[in-house]
């Protein structure tokens, strides 16, 4: 393992692949930090530069997006307080004060070191276990597949916040796009409704794209105003004395590693992503604090908690697309796509098969921490001064890109089709409260669904297999309890706030 | 009884499945394997039917306050962004990607910020433009993608 480790850092110093998740790295930070650009969005519009690129290249390039942003989300959360992605809200709560309070330089750094920090911890992680865990499922039959994608599915809908229902419906509808076009099996047409661009099936990636793309944009654009780019303070003093930000973070050693923990957890789960793990995280920091209170006023145990957090979910999404194939949030799913696009097939065959491939996204996850904190260290002011480019210039260039990654697919308008009509379903689903999360999943993990169902009906057609082989069964009984759990979560959320509105009343 | 955003979405998630749920009954089975291509769709539209209902009687149950004032939101300029975008898509096999590129990018910039002088403008000519040009360049040339060319233009 350490053999293959050292080799694909070693192969990552290569200029061919060293450029790609520098550029990667760079537009990661640049993304992340610009409000109302998530890293999904950032990841889709590199996409379609990848196309060209090596597997090695391509994937370099995200993960680079994808630790860039993560961490490059914290800049405008703590110096103009608003949140550059989901992921930095919580780094808000205390990075903004502390800012405001005169010291935007140890705001900025604490942050900065904790995403490092956190980040690298997780790197263990995800080359310690990402192997064991993909043996593990090597052993797994068609029934257990089935059963652990339901589990994936019912997870995500599960954890959705407002409903329970349509979390399951949502991951329902994404499952529903599966099955129009051909069949996997026989490769029999089914349910085209006679358009001829539906025959060969609804590829994920420009739904995926849709989706993420327009719902967002949209959304940012009911509340659209150019007046309310955020103003620079260019005088803004960000020197800091690193060693003493560092021993800040290392002097509270259970602060950093419980955060951590909580990211690679929250990573591992699928679909979920860093957003509710910063938040987690923050809450949880609050909760062990001696000084609660003081949470919100400019501490550094929040803005540790909330990056150490995030960037170590990163290594959670990483672990479970290499070890399962199943993505973590919706960059790795994007990820999953690029994969596609080159042949490769992901899942527990993938270490083995691809072990230089493996490795090289190791070496690169690694690697792009401290080309993280190269960036930042020579660039943080000019990365302030981007951030402020306006959205009626970024949100076409945004939405040409979306079109030429979809477009470049296959060389075929038929995606940009599906671009069309998933952005605007997309937003539909936004603005009527359904989830996107257990959507894109259903969409992604459908056809193999399906194809592990079959698969296991053709080789025996006794369905109480799925129940009697102990994998299997324990992983769609984790399914059913997890529904279980959030239906209990649900009601004692709903008696709780009905006994706070009858005290209210009186 | 009044139905709000929630069971108006179950009812058209219902009745989208069951229309394809009866288009499945006409799939015919392959005696090559004994499953057809129809068994999984149907099991799919089956719940997805099943989880809509739910949603319709649950919100057909539950008490709907009134809804507090939120904030005013540009829905219009949605809409002119998604038409705009539409006419892009619809315009790229005729007018092909360069023309219909720097015309989207344009229209759209403008849309979203109207300019009041003629620097303005010069600006949006400028974006629409450069990302054309820049586009175009780095995908056709250097990453082999080959842009669609328009039926009417040919360019």
């Amino acid at each position: 393992m350490f053999e293959l480790l050292g080799a694909g850092l070693a192969g990552m110093f290569h200029v061919k692949y060293l450029v790609p998740l520098f550029l990667g790295t760079l537009i990661g930070v640049v993304g992340g930090a610009l409000p109302g650009i998530t890293i999904t969005m950032t990841v889709i519009v590199v996409l379609p530069f990848t196309f060209g690129l090596e597997p090695l290249q391509g994937l370099a390039c995200m993960i680079g997006v994808y630790v860039g942003g993560e961490t490059g989300g914290l800049i405008t959360s703590c110096l103009l307080g608003i949140p550059g992605k989901p992921s930095a809200v919580a780094t808000t709560f205390d990075g903004f004060p502390m800012a405001r309070k005169g010291e935007p330089g140890r705001a900025l750094w604490l942050g900065i070191w904790a995403s490092i920090l956190g980040g690298l911890l997780g790197a263990i992680v995800l080359v310690a276990a990402t192997g064991p865990l993909a043996q593990l499922a090597l052993k797994f039959g068609p029934w257990e597949y089935f059963a652990l994608f339901v589990l994936a599915l019912s997870m995500v809908a599960g954890l959705v916040e407002s409903s329970l229902v349509k979390g399951l419906l949502s991951g329902a509808l994404g499952c529903v796009v599966t099955v129009l076009g051909n069949d996997p099996v026989m490769g029999q047409p089914r349910l085209t409704l006679g358009i001829s661009w539906l025959e060969g099936g609804i590829p994920f990636l420009p739904v995926l794209i849709g989706v993420f793309a327009f719902s967002q944009i949209m959304s940012d654009l009911e509340r659209f105003s150019e007046n309310t780019s955020a103003a620079l303070n260019a005088a803004i003093n960000l020197t800091v004395s690193h060693a003493k930000v560092l021993a800040e973070i290392l002097t509270r050693p259970f602060l950093l590693l419980w955060s951590t923990f909580i990211g690679l957890v929250i990573g591992v789960l699928p679909a979920i992503g860093g957003s509710a793990a910063n938040m987690l995280a923050y809450d949880q920091a609050k909760k062990f604090s001696q000084r609660p209170e003081k949470f919100g006023s400019g501490i550094p145990e929040g803005i540790i908690a909330s990056e150490a957090s995030n960037n170590a979910n990163v290594a959670g999404s990483l672990v479970t697309i290499m070890a399962f194939g199943i993505p973590g949030d919706a960059v790795t799913a994007v990820m999953l796509g690029a994969l596609t696009i080159h042949g490769i097939q992901s899942g527990p065959l993938f270490i083995s098969q691809n072990a230089p491939l493996a490795y090289g996204m190791f070496a690169a996850y690694i690697l792009a921490h401290p080309l993280v904190l190269i960036l930042l260290f020579f660039g943080v002011r000019w990365v302030l001064r981007i951030v402020i480019v306006p959205k009626s210039i970024l949100f076409p260039v945004v939405l040409v890109l979306c079109v030429v990654g979809a477009y470049a697919l296959g060389n075929s308008m038929a995606t940009v089709y599906v671009l069309l009509v998933f952005g605007l379903l997309g937003y539909l689903m936004v603005k009527f409260g359904f989830p996107l999360a257990p959507f894109i999943l259903g969409v992604i993990l459908g056809d193999q669904i399906e194809i592990n169902l079959v698969r296991s009906l053709m080789t025996d057609s006794d369905l109480w297999l799925f129940v009697t082989r102990p994998i299997s069964a324990l992983l769609l009984g984790a399914s059913v309890a997890s529904i279980a759990l959030s239906i209990w979560q649900h009601r004692r959320t709903q008696k709780k706030s009905a006994v706070a509105s009858d005290a209210a009343d009186f | 009884m009044k139905l709000s955003k929630d069971g108006w979405g179950g009812l058209a998630v219902l009745a989208a499945s069951l229309f394809l749920f009866a288009l499945t009954l006409g799939l015919k089975d392959n005696p090559l394997v004994p499953i057809g291509p129809g068994y999984y769709p149907r099991i799919v539209l089956a719940i997805t039917a099943a989880f809509a209902l739910a949603l319709v009687v649950m919100d057909l149950m539950a008490k709907h306050p009134p809804a507090p004032a939120g904030e005013k939101l540009n829905y219009l300029l949605v809409v002119e962004m998604f038409a705009v975008f539409g006419l892009y898509i619809g315009a790229l096999p005729y007018l092909g990607f360069r023309i219909s590129t720097l015309l989207y990018v344009a229209a759209s910039n403008a849309l979203l910020d109207l300019p009041r002088s003629v620097r303005g403008w010069a600006r949006v000519a400028l974006v629409a433009l450069i990302t054309t040009v820049v586009v175009y360049y780095v995908f056709e040339r250097y990453l082999t993608v080959l842009m669609p060319r328009g039926r009417w233009t040919n360019f």
